[in-house]
C-alpha cells in the first residue's frame, strides 16, 4: 500500500484517514486508501500500480449510486474521480460535447445551458451524481421515454482499462458502426470492466416551454388505459409518472404538494413550442376523460420545476425495488403490489415512469438495523414481487436495502442463460480481478 | 483488408474435396438435401454483396428454425469451419462475403413475423424479415419500424442488426441500436441464449447492444425484439435548391444548430440529381448544384413551425427554390428519387463505389470540397447522395474496372477520403460497416489499445474465429503501414495546399 502510494503522481491526492475512508464506505466494506488524481493520466497511473500490486479498485464519482449491487468482496483503493470535472469540448452547433467523467450532471447542464442546449437525461441527484457514476450505473429519470437513456445519447467514452492503458470507444460523430459498441456495454457496468473518464454525448436544444398535465384516477386499470392511449397517439409526451397513494402522501410531505389522497395520479409532461403545448395538453384532456380521469391540473414555470424535482427524488430512503415489466402488465402488478403488502403488513409508495414499464417500490417505516422478523418478511414479500416479474417476463432488482438484507436476497435475482456470456467478457477483459468484485450481477 | 488492396482470397481454412463431402452429407441428414447447396453452379450466387468484394462460400444451407442453426453452428465447429451469416446480401462492406469459404447460412426461410404485440409496442421477428415488410405489416394498425436503409425493400433485419443499419429516418429517432431491445442468438458453441428483452433495462451487461453491429463475429442471431411506434399525425416533406454545394451543406449546419431537428436531412448533388431525374423523374432540377430533401413529421402544428423555420434557414443561403410535395404521391416520388439513388448511378457509369464516413455537422462544407479535390486529383468522378443531417457522408466513386489501374485509383481515393473524415474527428462508416473493405482504415481512428480492447471481446465469445473470420480487424502489422501511408497522404495535400 505504502509502496503504492509512493508511485503516485505528486499531483495525486491520497488519504487515509479513518473518517474519510468510512464515508467511501461501500456497504461496510471500507477501502484502504481513497485516491483522487488530477488528470486522466494520473488515474491511469492509480489504475495500473493497483494491478501491479494485485489490488482491486472502485471507482467513485459523487457516490449516489453505490447503494446499488450487492456486497463488494473487497476494495482495496477508490479511485475518486470528482477532480476530473471539466467541459472539455462543447461543439454547440455539431449538439455535441466532450467532458471528463467527473463533472456533476446538474455543472455540465449549467454550462451547456448557456448555448442554450442540455443533455437529455434527469436521473435523481444531478448535483452530486457524476457523468462517470451516471453512465456506470446507467442512471435515468423520467424523461428517458422521449430521449431514451445514456446507451442512446453517449457517442464515445474514453476508458481506463485494468493495466492502466487508456482506450476509446466510438467517437465524436452522432452515427458510427466502426468496430465494436463498446460504449453499450461500459454503460450500465457498474466500473466491473473499466474506469469511464470521459465521455462523448450526443446533445439536445432546451426546449422553449413545457407544461405539465395532472390527472387522478380511482382505478389503476383507468390511469394505464389513458398511458396506453397516450403511447398509441401522435401526442409524443416527455415523460409520464403513474404514483400510488403512499407516493401522492410522500409527495404531500415532501414538497407539499396536494395530490387526492385516494386512487392515483398520472402526471404527463410535454416539451416543445408552446402551441404544439397547447394542442398536445388539449388532446390529452380528450383522452383522459374517455378513461374517467377525475381532475386536471397544469403545471407550470416553479411549480412545475419543483414537482418534477420532488418526483425525481420521491423514492431515496431505505428500502427500494425497480421492476421492469411489458407496459401491458403495469396495472395488474400495482394491484399485486397492493395485495403483497397487505399480505405482508408493509406500508408501500409506488412510482413508474408508465409509458417505459419502470416502476419503483418504496417499501416505508423500515428500521434499522432490522429484526429478524423484518428480515424475513420483507424477504418473502420481495420474492413473491421477483417471482410475478418474471412470469410477466420482467424482472425485480432491490435498488436500496440495509446490507444485511442483501445477504439474504440477491439484489439482482436470479441470472439468465445469458450469464455464462457476461462472465466470459469479464474473464477476458479484466482477468485479474482489478475492479471489485460482488457488486454486479451474479458476483461479477 | 484494406480499401486500397485487392481482395485476397486467405485459404488455409478451405475444406479438401473429401471433408467437404461429409459435411455436405451430414447437412442434408440436418436440413433435408434441398436446403444444402453445393455446386459451383448454386455457389456462384452467394459470393458477393453490394460491396465490390468477393469470397466464395463451401456451401450454402437454408436452415428454418433457431435449433437447425444451432444444429449447424455445432457441426461447424466440430469440423471447424467458418460460418458467415447472410440476409439478403445488400450490405455495402462486404460483411456477408465469405472470404475463408466455409458455410454461409442463408436467413432466406426464416422471415416470419413472430409476434406484434401493440400493447407493449413490441415486435418479434425472424432474421430474415424484410425491413419493410414488418413496417407493412404495422401500417394497418397504424404503427411502423422506423430504421429505414435505402436498401429496406429487400435488406433482412438480421442483416440490420449485424451492421447496425441506419437510413434516412435515423436522424431523429436513432439507428437499429436504439430500435431493438432483445436477440435470440446462436453462441460459437451452439448453444441458443436470450439477450435483452422486451422490457427496458435488463439486469447485467447491455449485450444487446454489444451484439448489434458486430457484423456477425460475434454470435449468429435468430430472432429479434424490436420497438415500434405509431404513424406520425403528420408529413412534408419538401426540397430546396441550391446553385452551390456551400450553401447546401452551410444550410443543413445551421439547421442542425437552429436546434430544430427534421426527421429526414439529406443532400444530394449536380451528378446524383443527374441520374436520379433520368431514373426516377422524381422532380428535381436537373441543374442545380445540390438539392436538398428534407422530411419534417410530427403533430401538425409542429410541422408547420419546423417548415417555416426550415424555408427560412434555406433562403437565408440562397436557396433557388424550396417546394414542398403536395401530396402524398409527390412525396414517394422524391423518396423514390432518393432511396433509388444508387441504382440510377448505374446509368451514367457502369460502375460506382461507396464510401460511408461521417463528420461533425459543421465540417460538412469542408470535408465535401476536400471529397472533390481528391477525385480531382485522382481524375475521378464523384457524385454525393448523403444523410447531411447526421454528417453521414455517401460519395459514390464512378468507375470502370475495365480501364487499367482505375481500380486502384478508387480505392486509393477512398481511403484518402476516409483520412479526411478521421482528421476531423469524425469516423470511418456511419451504417455500412467494416467488412472486409475498411478494415486497415479501422486504425485511422482506433489506437492498438482500442482495438486490442475490441478483439478481446472477440475472444471472449469467438475464440477460434469460426464466425465470420477475415472481417472487421485490421490484419496484424497493417495498422502502422496504413496510419504512415495516411501521414503522407496528409503532407502530400498540405503542400498541394
Amino acid at each position: 500500500m505504502d509502496d503504492l502510494a509512493s508511485n503516485l503522481a505528486l499531483e495525486t491526492e491520497v488519504q487515509t484517514d479513518k473518517a474519510v475512508l468510512q464515508a467511501c464506505a461501500v456497504d461496510g466494506v471500507e477501502p484502504r486508501m481513497v485516491v483522487t488524481p488530477a488528470s486522466v493520466q494520473e488515474a491511469a497511473h492509480v489504475v495500473a500500480e493497483v494491478r501491479r500490486n494485485g489490488l482491486q479498485l472502485l471507482p467513485r464519482g459523487g457516490g449516489t449510486r453505490l447503494h446499488l449491487g450487492g456486497v463488494p468482496q473487497h476494495i482495496d483503493i477508490v479511485l475518486n474521480t470528482t477532480r476530473l470535472s471539466r467541459l472539455l469540448e462543447h461543439e454547440a452547433p455539431d449538439l455535441t460535447c466532450r467532458v471528463e467523467a467527473g463533472i456533476t450532471l446538474a455543472e455540465l447542464q449549467r454550462q451547456l445551458a448557456q448555448k442554450g442546449q442540455q443533455l437529455a437525461l434527469d436521473p435523481p441527484d444531478e448535483e452530486q451524481t457524476t457523468i462517470g457514476g451516471l453512465l456506470a450505473s446507467n442512471a435515468s429519470g423520467p424523461r428517458r421515454l422521449r430521449y431514451g437513456t445514456a446507451r442512446d445519447l453517449a457517442i464515445g467514452l474514453r476508458t481506463i482499462q485494468p493495466n492502466g492503458e487508456i482506450s476509446q470507444s466510438g467517437g465524436r460523430v452522432v452515427k458510427n458502426v466502426a468496430g465494436y459498441d463498446l460504449n453499450k456495454l461500459y454503460i450500465g457496468s457498474f466500473g466491473t470492466l473499466g474506469v469511464i473518464v470521459e465521455a462523448n454525448f450526443k446533445l439536445h436544444p432546451l426546449p422553449p416551454a413545457e407544461r405539465t398535465l395532472l390527472l387522478a384516477y380511482s382505478e389503476v386499470k383507468e390511469a394505464m388505459q389513458t398511458v396506453s392511449a397516450l403511447l398509441r397517439s401522435p401526442l409524443g409526451p416527455t415523460a409520464i409518472e403513474l404514483l400510488d397513494r403512499g407516493a401522492m402522501n410522500r409527495l404531500l410531505r415532501r414538497a407539499g404538494f396536494q395530490l387526492p389522497a385516494q386512487g392515483y395520479a398520472l402526471a404527463v409532461h410535454y416539451e416543445g413550442n408552446i402551441r404544439v403545448i397547447n394542442r398536445q395538453i388539449h388532446d390529452t384532456y380528450l383522452l383522459a376523460r374517455q378513461y374517467n380521469a377525475l381532475i386536471g391540473d397544469e403545471l407550470e414555470e416553479k411549480e412545475q420545476l419543483a414537482f418534477w424535482k420532488s418526483i425525481r427524488q420521491l423514492l431515496s430512503e431505505k428500502f427500494t425495488c425497480a421492476v421492469s415489466l411489458p407496459i401491458a402488465d403495469v396495472a395488474r402488478y400495482f394491484q399485486l403490489i397492493e395485495a403483497v403488502s397487505q399480505r405482508h403488513n408493509l406500508e408501500t409508495a409506488t412510482i413508474a415512469h408508465a409509458g417505459n414499464g419502470i416502476l419503483f417500490i418504496e417499501i416505508e417505516g423500515i428500521a434499522e438495523p432490522m429484526s429478524d422478523n423484518d428480515q424475513q418478511r420483507l424477504a418473502e414479500a420481495v420474492e413473491a414481487l421477483r417471482l410475478s416479474a418474471r412470469e410477466l417476463r420482467g424482472h425485480l432488482i432491490v435498488e436500496r436495502c440495509p446490507t444485511s438484507f442483501k445477504h439474504r436476497v440477491d439484489v439482482w435475482g436470479a441470472t439468465n442463460k445469458d450469464f455464462a456470456l457476461m462472465q466470459r467478457l469479464k474473464q477476458q477483459l479484466d482477468p485479474d480481478g482489478t475492479f471489485v468484485k460482488g457488486r454486479f450481477l451474479g458476483g461479477l | 483488408m484494406s480499401i486500397i488492396e485487392k481482395t485476397a482470397v486467405t485459404t488455409d481454412r478451405r475444406l479438401s474435396t473429401a471433408q467437404k463431402g461429409s459435411v455436405v452429407q451430414e447437412l442434408r441428414g440436418l436440413l433435408g438435401a434441398r436446403n444444402v447447396l453445393s455446386t459451383p453452379y448454386d455457389l456462384t450466387l452467394y459470393e458477393y454483396d453490394a460491396s465490390i468484394e468477393r469470397g466464395k462460400p463451401d456451401i450454402v444451407v437454408l436452415p428454418s428454425s433457431t435449433e437447425e442453426v444451432a444444429a449447424i453452428v455445432r457441426l461447424a465447429a466440430r469440423y471447424q469451419i467458418p460460418v458467415v451469416p447472410r440476409g439478403a446480401g445488400t450490405g455495402l462492406s462486404g460483411g456477408a462475403v465469405p472470404i475463408q469459404g466455409g458455410i454461409v447460412i442463408s436467413f432466406a426461410r426464416m422471415n416470419r413475423i413472430l409476434e406484434i404485440d401493440i400493447p407493449n409496442l413490441r415486435a418479434v421477428v425472424q432474421p430474415g424479415l424484410v425491413n419493410l415488410h414488418l413496417s407493412n405489416a404495422l401500417l394497418p394498425q397504424g404503427f411502423y419500424y422506423v430504421p429505414d436503409p435505402s436498401s429496406q425493400r429487400s435488406c433482412t433485419l438480421g442483416g440490420n442488426v449485424g451492421e447496425n443499419a441506419g437510413g434516412p429516418h435515423t436522424l431523429l429517432y436513432g439507428v437499429t441500436t436504439n430500435h431493438v431491445t432483445g436477440l435470440e442468438i446462436v453462441t460459437a458453441e451452439g448453444e441458443v441464449i436470450e439477450v435483452g428483452g422486451t422490457t427496458c433495462d435488463t439486469p447485467g451487461y447491455d449485450l444487446t447492444g454489444l451484439l448489434i453491429g458486430s457484423e456477425g463475429t460475434l454470435c449468429i442471431v435468430t430472432k429479434i425484439i424490436v420497438r415500434i411506434v405509431p404513424v406520425p399525425e403528420s408529413v412534408k416533406t419538401m426540397i430546396a435548391v441550391f446553385n452551390t454545394m456551400d450553401d447546401a451543406s452551410n444550410t443543413v449546419s445551421e439547421i442542425i444548430a437552429s436546434g430544430v431537428i427534421p426527421a429526414a436531412l439529406e443532400m444530394m448533388d449536380h451528378m446524383i440529381l443527374q441520374a436520379v431525374e433520368a431514373d426516377t423523374h422524381a422532380g428535381y432540377p436537373m441543374d442545380a448544384a445540390a438539392v436538398l430533401l428534407i422530411e419534417a413529421e410530427g403533430l401538425k402544428e409542429s410541422v408547420t413551425e419546423q417548415v417555416e423555420q426550415i424555408v427560412a434557414i434555406s433562403k437565408k443561403h440562397h436557396a433557388r427554390l424550396i417546394r414542398i410535395a403536395a401530396n402524398e404521391t409527390e412525396r414517394q416520388l422524391l423518396w423514390a428519387g432518393r432511396k433509388n439513388a444508387f441504382g440510377a448511378v448505374g446509368r451514367i457509369s457502369p460502375e460506382f463505389y461507396v464510401q460511408d464516413g461521417v463528420v461533425p455537422r459543421t465540417k460538412l462544407p469542408y470535408v465535401l470540397r476536400r471529397i472533390q479535390e481528391i477525385c480531382d486529383r485522382y481524375d475521378l468522378k464523384v457524385g454525393n447522395v448523403f444523410h447531411a443531417g447526421d454528417g453521414n457522408l455517401h460519395p459514390l466513386i464512378l468507375f470502370d474496372s475495365q480501364k487499367p489501374g482505375e481500380v486502384e485509383r478508387v480505392r486509393q481515393a477512398g481511403h484518402e477520403i476516409l483520412a479526411v473524415c478521421a482528421e476531423v474527428g469524425g469516423s470511418i462508416t456511419g451504417e455500412h460497416g467494416v467488412g472486409l473493405e475498411k478494415q486497415a482504415e479501422m486504425a485511422l481512428i482506433f489506437s492498438d489499445v482500442d482495438l486490442h480492447v475490441m478483439q478481446q471481446v472477440r475472444a471472449a465469445w469467438n475464440p477460434n474465429e469460426l464466425f465470420n473470420p477475415g472481417k472487421l480487424f485490421p490484419l496484424p502489422g497493417r495498422c502502422a503501414d496504413i496510419r504512415h501511408l495516411s501521414s503522407c497522404d496528409s503532407k502530400q495535400t498540405s503542400r498541394k495546399g
